[in-house]
């Protein structure tokens, strides 16, 4: 069941990561970005979690400020792929600490490598949290070795909102595993 | 990286569109000239590489810095190499000029020493997936997934980019090599491993049923071990769930192959079916936990029917999936009717899911558009003859109401329901009609054709029908699709009702016109027409109808014009024989696949992974298991049949045990023939040889130590004359040699040494490398079963006797001569055969050949015509099957027999179907079709 593609778009219909596990051209994919964001966009909250584009499925969710996007076959495991979603968001959660819109933006590249860690081809390589962020934090000390300056600590975010992506209800969830 | 913070900050700063437009442009000019410098060092290389990926993220166009990513790529450090083959994966088209210069890199990557690069290479290759990567990289991935010394995490990579390599490039990955040492790996430890295979397995499945087959009993163990034996380490646990996508994984590839054939393995698979779908009789309170226990559930629900072991098991099924179609959780409705509707295709009993008709059509009502069109496939699913008439009519009384997006396919199932389930004329004419008013706008030509095809075909349904067309042309309001089907009917038939009150030809005509002005030109053209065939219907009301063609012999759409005065010179021609001839009664539509069937199934078409089902009834599915699985499925039979196949055998007789030195070798397999056939190569092989001569009049029966035996053979059916060669191989002469040839039957056939000049005598001795030669006639008495047997019997200097029993490759196919016949003819003598039913032999042989090339296809062709049957040329609208016709003579009388061959390159299999005047006919050529698949 592979995932076609898997993109994070912004209440706002502000695209912030985006990866394709098929190969189409980039007037396709943005066609299909544009479409896909405006169909989910426009849900209620009450409303499940799928919808039909063309020819997949897309399985959507929610986390504060943002929406995590994924287009599947039609006849994929809708349910497993919203866990796919939710370990993602775990993972990052725990990578960047109470990860938060903000830190994928001005960290989007590192949202990517954690990606590439869990899924690849569109499967699910790595379910296990312990293994993905084992395999991080040596890609995090490496580079800390190769480079003196680092982070984006020192910058002035004041005056920002940090909304976090999972609950504090969730996150003790998360954390008590 | 600062650099890279500060510029994000500057761009999020930006008040307006505008702002941030000018920021990029800024940036943009500025890291082109950066690039210019000589000096840049790999840091700022880094950083400004990520601007840009930032910039295109955000929509802008960025066409340059490709050079830049692969001097990343190119570097020593691991976080520059890591951007770099990230800037490629997201800036590259396949087509860039830059793609040769990553996989050079990406070979050297491969073998680095660290398996961190080792690893971004992996991501890498997979991220891209380019042609040249596949024909390069393919075996230096499948090194690393099978080398012991490599790490879980290269293992889970490697096997993950094969996978996006097998999908996109088949033949370039020769999957066929390695795919064999790949399947052991789902019995890996490492859960993530597992996982990464059963993906890759799920896949390769698809395509090689034969080589995967092992894949079957690894993945049933791993998912005992897992879900009853509770074997996994703690990190693999989501919300108390052991491993879900793993146990998904594996519940789906599982759907993949038949259901296993010993009962160990059955009642295994069944215990963990039943242990998923016992643990989902909880409500479990978190959200997460609730998710992966359902997505598991629903999984197993769909294996459950896949491999249809256990009713019972399935009803319950349809009882807890009634609960979940009711829940408040939208996620939980959405998937019960999913899954409800996959159960309705293929459970025996739809009564467990009738009971929740009601709440089903609810959902038609639901707030999410998503659970509408679930409830709309699943009453598609569920409909029979029973509740027709009840779904029917709530799916047209919703179709006013129905999303837009969803009304065409609505229209189309209720066309499909309707004929498919009619069992009024009335009823179906009725519906229909009010359909094509309510969702005409909605839907495609094919409706509004289909209903006029319907009619023509049933005599029975014309003259309601044409009740009802003149009845909608006089309501106040009438749709065009409607107009369109009424106009049609009227043209044919209106004759039927001229009698009738109200219904004489003027009011016929008058109805006609008073919607005619309303319409479109389309519309009018249909009309038109039916004035034309007016004029030939009603000659009384033949001025009245010129009148309405001359108004429009003026008109200024071409196609009216042009109707108009063709119609109107036909009606006022001199002579009155091409009018009639031209508006003769159509003819009943020839049966074939209603359009209304292929437009639904396109639109599931297109999706990379076979569909294991498809929404409809179980007809439709059983159909598709046919071709998909049932190669597999029908192994268990074809090994028993196998055994009694006339299979060449040679065995040994006379001498004593311990002189058996000289014995051909052949005689071991006449041993084993009844359980290992495959598995031998000489029996292979002498197998082969006879396969090729029920296609091929001349070649090698059997290849041994010691002889070899040729045939060549001439048919005038039903007689034939058979030359048997016998060659000595053996470095000593053959003494005492004796060829004879048996019937099985000799009232059926008839087998003799020929008489007549040509004949010669066997030598007394054979020298090395010499040959003799005999000829049998043949007669065919009647239709026979099985092959004559071929005794060979010789004597090598100092060893016992031997004799050989061949079986002779003379059946009754080869007493078959072709027949042209028109495509016409071959449909109506292949339906008026099928009819019959008894006299047919289908089988769905895996084909593995078909799917290298056309080659494929080609040898299928001569297999077919080398049989004795003249291709029909353009019979089957399928242009790659083969349809033909023969005529086996006996000397009891000549049986015709047809055959149509559906190659199914994608999914390497053929269904064959052959059906003949005669039963054993028939069976007899269908079983050496058979063979000559198996040996190919």
């Amino acid at each position: 069941m592979p995932i076609k593609y898997f993109f994070l778009v912004s209440r706002q219909g502000k695209l912030r990561l985006c990866k394709w596990y098929t190969t189409l051209s980039p007037k396709q994919k943005q066609s299909t970005i544009k479409h896909v964001s405006q169909l989910v966009l426009a849900r209620k909250p009450k409303q499940c979690n799928f919808i039909e584009h063309n020819d997949c499925k897309v399985v959507y969710r929610k986390y504060a400020s943002l929406f995590f996007i994924a287009a599947i076959d039609l006849d994929d495991n809708e349910l497993v792929m919203l866990e796919i979603i939710h370990r993602y968001v775990e993972v990052l959660d725990r990578f960047f600490g109470n990860v938060c819109e903000l830190d994928l933006i001005f960290n989007f590249q590192r949202a990517y490598f954690v990606l590439d860690e869990m899924i690849m081809a569109g499967e699910m390589q790595e379910s296990s949290k312990k293994t993905v962020l084992r395999c991080l934090a040596q890609m995090d000390e490496t580079e800390a070795l190769e480079n003196a300056e680092r982070g984006w600590g020192d910058i002035n975010l004041e005056g920002v909102a940090r909304t976090a992506l999972l609950s504090v209800q969730e996150l003790r969830q998360a954390f008590s595993r | 990286m600062k650099g890279l913070t500060v510029f994000i900050a500057d761009l999020r700063k930006c008040r307006s569109h505008e702002d941030e437009e000018k920021r990029v442009n800024k940036e943009l000019a500025n890291i082109r000239t950066k690039f210019k410098e000589p000096s840049i060092n790999g840091y700022n290389r880094k950083k400004y590489v990520c601007k840009l990926l930032y910039m295109s993220l955000l929509g802008y166009e960025v066409n340059f810095g490709h050079r830049e990513a692969v001097e990343l790529v190119d570097s020593t450090k691991y976080s520059e190499k890591q951007v770099g083959y990230l800037a490629v994966s997201l800036l590259m088209e396949d087509e860039s000029e830059y793609l040769r210069a990553v996989v050079r890199a990406l070979r050297r990557d491969m073998h680095d020493g660290s398996e961190w690069i080792v690893c971004l290479a992996l991501n890498a290759i997979s991220n891209i997936g380019s042609r040249e990567m596949a024909e390069v990289l393919t075996s230096d991935i499948v090194v690393q997934l099978l080398s012991p010394a490599a790490s879980m995490f290269i293992k889970k990579k490697a096997a993950l980019c094969l996978l996006r390599l097998v999908r996109r490039f088949p033949e370039a990955v020769k999957a066929h090599q390695w795919v064999g040492r790949i399947t052991p790996y789902l019995g890996h430890r490492d859960i993530g491993v597992t996982q990464s295979v059963a993906s890759l397995m799920t896949a390769l499945a698809q395509q090689y049923p034969e080589e995967t087959r092992k894949a079957a009993s690894f993945a049933v163990r791993r998912l005992k071990s897992l879900v009853i034996d509770n074997e996994y380490t703690l990190d693999y646990v989501y919300y108390k769930v052991p491993a879900p996508w793993l146990q998904i994984k594996l519940l789906r590839l599982l759907q993949y192959y038949p259901a296993p054939e010993s009962s160990e393995a059955r009642s295994t698979l069944l215990s963990i079916l039943r242990h998923i779908i016992d643990v989902s009789q909880d409500v479990p309170r978190e959200l997460q936990q609730m998710n992966a226990q359902y997505s598991i559930l629903f999984e197993a629900i769909n294996l459950g029917i896949h491999l249809d072991i256990d009713q019972g098991l399935m009803q319950e099924c349809a009882v807890l999936l009634g609960r979940f179609i009711t829940s408040r959780e939208t996620n939980v409705r959405y998937l019960g009717l999913e899954t409800m509707s996959h159960l309705a295709a293929y459970i025996d009993r739809l009564d467990s899911i009738k009971a929740y008709q009601g709440v089903i059509v609810q959902s038609l009502r639901d707030r999410d558009i998503s659970v509408r069109r679930r409830a709309l496939d699943l009453l598609y699913s569920m409909c029979d003859v029973e509740n027709a008439k009840a779904i029917v009519s709530e799916l047209l009384r919703h179709m006013a109401m129905a999303d837009v997006a969803l009304r065409e396919e609505m229209a189309l199932k209720v066309a499909i329901l309707t004929e498919k389930f009619a069992t009024e004329y009335g009823w179906y004419v009725d519906v229909m009609m009010r359909l094509v008013s309510l969702a005409g706008d909605h839907m495609g030509d094919e409706v509004w054709h289909r209903i006029v095809q319907v009619i023509l075909g049933n005599e029975e349904l014309q003259v309601y029908a044409c009740k009802i067309s003149l009845q909608t042309l006089k309501a106040p309001v009438c749709h065009e699709s409607a107009f369109k089907v009424s106009a049609y009917v009227l043209g044919e038939f209106g004759h039927l009702i001229a009698n009738a009150a109200d219904s004489a030809p003027i009011d016929q005509l008058k109805a006609l016109q008073s919607k005619m002005s309303s319409t479109s030109h389309s519309a009018r053209a249909v009309a038109l027409t039916t004035v034309g065939k007016f004029i030939n219907l009603f000659p009384e009301i033949k001025t009245l109808c010129l009148r309405v063609l001359d108004r429009y012999r003026g008109a200024l759409d071409a196609e009216l014009q042009q109707r108009a005065c063709e119609y109107y010179a036909l009606g006022t021609l001199e002579g009155d024989e091409l009018l009639p001839t031209v508006f003769e009664e159509m003819p009943p539509f020839p049966e074939r696949q209603s359009a209304l069937m292929s437009r639904l199934l396109k639109r599931e078409a297109n999706t990379e992974d076979q569909r294991t089902w498809v929404v409809g009834g179980r007809e439709i599915n059983r159909e598709r298991r046919g071709v998909m699985s049932g190669a597999a499925s029908n192994d268990s039979r074809e090994a028993v049949e196998a055994s009694a196949m006339p299979v060449p055998a040679a065995s040994q007789t006379g001498g004593p045990a311990g002189g058996s030195t000289a014995a051909p070798k052949a005689d071991a397999p006449a041993a084993s023939s009844a359980s290992e056939l495959p598995t031998d190569p000489s029996v292979a092989k002498s197998m082969r040889n006879y396969a090729r001569l029920l296609w091929e009049n001349d070649g090698i029966l059997f290849d041994g130590e010691e002889i070899q035996v040729g045939v060549m053979a001439q048919y005038k059916p039903p007689g034939g004359r058979i030359g048997v060669f016998l060659g000595n191989r053996a470095t000593a002469p053959l003494y005492n040699i004796s060829i004879t040839a048996r019937a099985a039957d000799g009232t059926q056939l008839d087998i003799q040494p020929a008489a007549g000049q040509e004949t010669e005598q066997i030598p007394e001795s054979l020298m090395p490398l010499a040959q003799a030669r005999v000829f049998f006639d043949v007669q065919c008495k009647h239709v026979f079963g099985a092959a004559p047997t071929l005794h060979i019997g010789y004597t090598v200097a100092g060893s016992a006797p031997t004799v050989s029993e061949l079986q002779l490759p003379v059946t009754v196919g080869h007493f078959m001569d072709p027949v042209t016949i028109s495509v016409a003819d071959f449909f109506a003598r292949w339906k008026q055969l099928g009819d019959s039913g008894i006299a047919e032999s289908q089988h769905v042989l895996p084909s593995a050949f078909l799917t290298k090339d056309a080659a494929g296809l080609e040898w299928l062709r001569s297999v077919v015509g080398g049989m004795g049957f003249a291709l029909i040329q353009g019979a089957d609208p399928e242009p790659n099957n083969i349809v033909g016709v023969g005529i086996a003579t006996t000397q009891a009388g000549r049986f015709g027999c047809l055959v149509r061959v559906e190659p199914k390159p994608a999914h390497g299999l053929t269904r064959v179907t052959l059906r003949a005047t005669n039963a054993e006919v028939a069976r007899s050529i269908g079983s050496n079709i058979k063979m000559v698949f198996e040996s190919k």
